[in-house]
C-alpha cells in the first residue's frame, strides 16, 4: 500500500567535517521540537535526507494535501533544511513504480492543470534492483506518456520533474518547497535580541537564528507612552521569530521611569543616544544572567539618527560583549522582503504608538562626540537605571 | 471608573436588561413567524416594541425595521435606495466627514459608476449650504448626511437642508444618520422630512446588535438581506424579540430623561471646555456642537499617550485617530474640517451620557493635572 511521507533535504550541515554529527543531531532535535504538535511522527535520517512519516494511521497531515502543506511549511522553517517534498512511499517492482507514478502524476495535474511537459529522474540506492536508473526513467516516462495524452516529454525545460527513488522502499514525488537553509539553531552560542515593535529587529533575530544561534529577546515597555497592545504586538513578533529560532525567553523591561528621568536630566538632542546606551546596558545585564554571549540589534547604517557610524560607535562603548547587527548593510526593501517572507511584516506595521517616536527630539545629534555623551550623562545615575531596568518589575515571558 | 467614551458604546441600563430578560423568558421566546400560540405571543410583543420605538420617533410603526446595527441600516438605506430608484439618476451627495459606514458604501457605489459628490465642510463641521444648493440644482438622487458627527458633535442644520431640497430638488431623497443624535436631540421623523434614517441601540444604553432603519412610507428601497421575507421583506431573518425589546426600552428611557440629561451634560461640557482651555488645550468641537461629544487636543500629549495615561486613573476616552509609528494618520473628520495635523494628532474624544456627573468632570480635571505633572514630555 502506498502512503504519503515527507522528504526533507539538508544543506550546509552536510558540508561539515568531523563535527557533522553534532549538527545533524541538533537539526533532528529541532525538527522534533518544531513538529511536536503534528501527531506522532517517525523522523529519521538516511544519508543527507530526512524522512518524516506518520506513526499512526489517520494522521490528517498525511491524508489531506492541504494539511500536508502545513506540516511541510513547518519543516521549511527549521534552519538547516534546504527543501521539502511530499512523496509517495511503496514497495514492489517496476510495475508498482509505474502504477504509483501514474497516480502521483494524476494528482499533480489536478493541482497544476497548466503543466504540459515533464521528465523523469531516478536515483537507485538499492543496487539489487534489476533495472538501472536510465532504464527506470525510460520505462516510467513511457508509461506516463501512454496514460496521459496531455503530457509530452521535455528534458531541458519541463514543467515538472517526476522523481523516482528506489531504496529499501520506492518513492515518487515532484516539486518541492524551499526551506530557509542556514544552520540548525543550537549549534552556535545564544544571543540577546533587542526586540522593538518595528520591522527590523524581528528580521535581525531571524537572521542570527539562521546561523544556528538560539535567541532570547528584550523589549523596553514604556506604558503609558506605549500601550498594552504595543506589548502584545512584540509578544506576537517574538512568537513569529520563535517559529524559526525555537524556545525563547522574552524579557519585558519597565522603562517608563528611566525614560522620564532621562528626559528631565539630559539634553534632548542626545536623548536617543543616551537611551540606546542605557538599553544596551540593561540588555547586556540580562544577557549575562541568561547565558547569552552577544547582543543583536536591527540597526542599519544611516537609517535614523542613532544609526550613524558616530552614534553607533558611541553606543558600542558601553557594551563588553559583541553587538551583532545583521542588517547593518542592508537596504530597507530587502529587510521588508525578509519580514514578509517570515510572516512578520503585517504584525510589524500595526499602528500602535511606540516609545521611540515620542522621545525623539526634532533635531537629534547625528554626529555625537565622546565629550557630548559625557556631558549628556553627567546628571544621570546610569548604574541605578540599569539595575532598575534589569530588576524592578521585570516580566519574563516564555515564548 | 469614569467612562467618557459613550459615543463608542454605552453600558446597558437597567430598563434594557429587564426588557431583554423578559423577552427571553415566559412565553415570549417563540419565533414571531410561527403560526402557533408561542409565535403569536412573541409576534405581539415584537410589534408592541416596534410601536414603542415609533412613538418615540413620531413615525408609523410600519416605517421602522429592526436591523443588527447602525451600519446595516446605513448600508441598506443608501444602497437600497439608489438601486430601487434608477430613474432618479446616479448622483449622490454627501460630505467627507460622514461615518465610515456611509463613506465605504458610497465608495462602493462610485466603483459601480455612481457619481458621488462631496460638499465641503467648514471649521464648524457643517456643510457649505451655498455649495450644496448648487450641487442640488444640477440633479441628485440621494443625499446622505449625519445628524450629529460622532467625532466632534457637530450638529447638521437638518431643517435648512430639507428647506433647500424643497427649493432645488424636491425629488431627491435624504438619508440621515441619527446614531449619535438619538436620545440626545429631538428626532421627530414626521416633522423633519427626511426619507430614511438609521439608529443604533448600544449608543443609548441598549445592547450591541440592535439597530433600526426608518424608511418613510412610499419610499422604495431594496433590501440588503433577503430570505424568509420577514419585516415586510425589507429585512429577512428571524425577528429577535430580545433585541427589539431592548431597543424600545433604551429609546423610551433615553427619551424620558432627555431634557434633564441634556442640561446636565451641557454643564459638564461647559466646565470641561473652560478648564481644559486654561490648561492650553485646543477645543476642536464647534461651539454649537451637541454637548455629548467634546473633541479636544491636549498640549504635548499625543492622542494615544493621553488615552493610556487616563486609563491608569480608570478613566476611559477615545482617540479618533489611529497612529502609525512612522507615518501618523490623523482623523479624517478633523482633517476635512481644516484642523491642523499637529492639533489632530493630539486630539481625543470625550463623549458623555446621561449617567455622567459633574463630580466625574471635576475628578477628570484633577487627573489631567496630575498627568501633566508626571508624564508631560516635550522634547520637540
Amino acid at each position: 500500500m502506498a502512503v504519503n511521507v515527507i522528504l526533507a533535504r539538508m544543506g550546509e550541515v552536510t558540508l561539515k567535517g568531523l563535527n557533522r554529527g553534532r549538527f545533524e543531531t541538533q537539526l533532528m532535535n529541532n525538527l522534533r521540537y518544531r513538529l511536536r504538535t503534528f501527531g506522532k511522527l517517525a523522523i529519521f535520517q538516511s544519508q543527507s535526507r530526512i524522512w518524516i512519516e506518520a506513526k499512526e494511521e489517520g494522521n490528517p497531515y498525511f491524508e489531506d494535501e492541504e494539511r500536508a502543506h502545513e506540516l511541510m511549511t513547518a519543516v521549511t522553517q527549521v534552519f538547516g533544511i534546504v527543501s521539502v517534498s511530499l512523496a509517495c512511499k511503496f514497495e514492489g517492482d517496476i510495475n508498482d513504480i509505474d502504477a504509483n507514478a501514474a497516480l502521483y502524476v494524476k494528482k499533480h495535474l489536478e493541482r497544476n492543470p497548466s503543466h504540459k511537459t515533464f521528465k523523469v529522474e531516478c536515483k537507485r540506492g538499492n543496487k539489487s534492483f534489476p533495472m538501472n536508473s536510465p532504464m527506470i526513467c525510460e520505462e516510467v516516462g513511457a508509461y506516463i506518456l501512454e496514460h496521459f495524452e496531455c503530457l509530452s516529454v521535455d528534458v531541458h525545460n519541463p514543467d515538472f520533474i517526476l522523481q523516482v527513488e528506489v531504496r529499501e522502499f520506492n518513492y515518487v514525488y515532484a516539486g518541492k518547497l524551499m526551506g530557509h537553509r542556514g544552520l540548525p539553531v543550537g549549534t552556535a552560542g545564544k544571543g540577546m535580541l533587542l526586540l522593538s515593535g518595528g520591522i527590523d529587529s524581528p528580521v535581525a533575530g531571524y537572521m542570527m537564528a539562521s546561523r544556528g544561534m538560539p535567541i532570547d529577546a528584550v523589549y523596553f515597555h514604556s506604558y503609558p507612552y506605549t500601550s498594552e497592545q504595543a506589548k502584545q504586538k512584540v509578544i506576537d513578533l517574538a512568537k513569529i521569530v520563535s517559529k524559526f529560532s525555537g524556545r525563547m525567553n522574552l524579557y519585558i523591561v519597565d522603562f517608563t521611569k528611566i525614560q522620564l528621568d532621562m528626559v528631565k536630566n539630559s539634553p534632548h538632542d542626545m536623548l536617543t543616544i543616551v537611551m540606546r546606551r542605557v538599553m544596551l546596558q540593561i540588555a547586556q545585564k540580562l544577557a549575562l544572567q541568561s547565558d547569552c554571549k552577544c547582543l543583536i540589534t536591527g540597526e542599519s547604517l544611516g537609517q535614523v539618527a542613532s544609526q550613524t557610524l558616530e552614534a553607533i560607535a558611541i553606543t558600542n562603548e558601553v557594551a563588553d560583549m559583541p553587538i551583532l547587527r545583521p542588517l547593518i548593510g542592508m537596504d530597507k526593501e530587502d529587510t521588508i522582503r525578509i519580514s514578509r517572507d517570515i510572516g512578520a511584516f503585517d504584525t510589524s506595521i500595526l499602528p500602535y504608538e511606540d516609545c521611540c517616536t515620542i522621545f525623539v527630539a526634532k533635531h537629534p545629534k547625528t554626529h555625537p562626540k565622546h565629550a557630548d555623551i559625557e556631558e549628556a550623562e553627567k546628571n544621570l545615575d546610569i548604574e541605578a537605571m540599569v539595575k532598575q531596568g534589569a530588576g524592578e518589575n521585570l516580566e519574563i515571558i516564555e515564548i | 471608573m469614569i467612562y467618557f467614551d459613550n459615543s463608542a458604546t454605552t453600558r446597558p441600563c437597567e430598563e434594557v436588561i429587564k426588557a431583554v430578560n423578559e423577552a427571553m423568558t415566559d412565553d415570549k421566546w417563540g419565533n414571531p413567524g410561527s403560526l402557533h400560540k408561542l409565535g403569536y405571543l412573541s409576534l405581539n410583543a415584537y410589534l408592541k416594541a416596534r410601536e414603542e420605538c415609533a412613538s418615540v420617533l413620531n413615525c408609523s410603526a410600519e416605517e421602522l425595521f429592526f436591523t443588527s446595527c447602525g451600519t446595516e441600516s446605513a448600508n441598506t438605506a443608501i444602497t437600497g435606495y439608489v438601486k430601487a430608484n434608477p430613474r432618479k439618476g446616479k448622483t449622490v451627495i454627501s460630505t467627507k466627514t460622514e461615518h465610515k459606514c456611509t463613506l465605504e458604501t458610497l465608495e462602493l457605489l462610485r466603483k459601480e459608476g455612481y457619481d458621488i459628490k462631496y460638499v465641503s465642510v467648514g471649521r464648524d463641521g457643517k456643510p457649505d449650504l451655498d455649495e450644496l444648493s448648487e450641487m442640488m440644482r444640477s440633479g441628485v438622487s440621494l443625499m446622505c448626511f449625519t445628524h450629529v458627527n460622532n467625532e466632534t458633535g457637530a450638529v447638521l442644520p437638518v431643517d435648512s437642508i430639507v428647506e433647500l431640497r424643497k427649493e432645488c430638488c424636491p425629488d431627491a431623497a435624504i438619508y440621515l444618520d441619527c446614531v449619535q443624535s438619538l436620545g440626545k436631540l429631538p428626532v421627530d421623523l414626521k416633522k423633519t422630512g427626511v426619507d430614511m434614517a438609521s439608529f443604533s441601540g448600544h449608543k443609548i444604553h441598549g445592547i450591541k446588535g440592535s439597530g433600526l432603519l426608518y424608511v418613510r412610507t412610499n419610499t422604495r428601497i431594496l433590501p440588503l438581506i433577503i430570505g424568509g421575507g420577514q419585516q415586510d421583506g425589507m429585512r429577512s431573518g428571524t425577528q429577535s424579540l430580545p433585541l427589539a425589546s431592548s431597543m424600545a426600552a433604551a429609546m423610551t428611557a433615553a427619551e424620558q430623561e432627555r431634557d434633564s440629561a441634556v442640561e446636565r451634560v451641557r454643564e459638564i461640557n461647559r466646565f470641561l471646555r473652560e478648564e481644559l482651555k486654561k490648561r492650553g488645550a485646543v477645543i476642536n468641537s464647534p461651539d454649537d456642537a451637541l454637548p455629548f461629544v467634546l473633541n479636544v487636543a491636549f498640549r504635548n500629549f499625543q492622542s494615544e499617550t493621553m488615552l493610556h495615561c487616563l486609563e491608569m486613573y480608570d478613566i476611559y476616552i477615545s482617540t479618533v485617530s489611529a497612529c502609525a509609528s512612522r507615518s501618523k494618520k490623523v482623523s479624517y473628520v478633523l482633517e476635512n474640517m481644516g484642523i491642523d495635523r499637529k492639533v489632530s494628532s493630539n486630539s481625543v474624544r470625550l463623549s458623555f451620557s446621561r449617567y455622567n456627573t459633574m463630580d466625574e468632570a471635576v475628578r477628570f480635571i484633577e487627573a489631567v493635572d496630575e498627568i501633566y505633572k508626571l508624564y508631560e514630555v516635550n522634547v520637540r
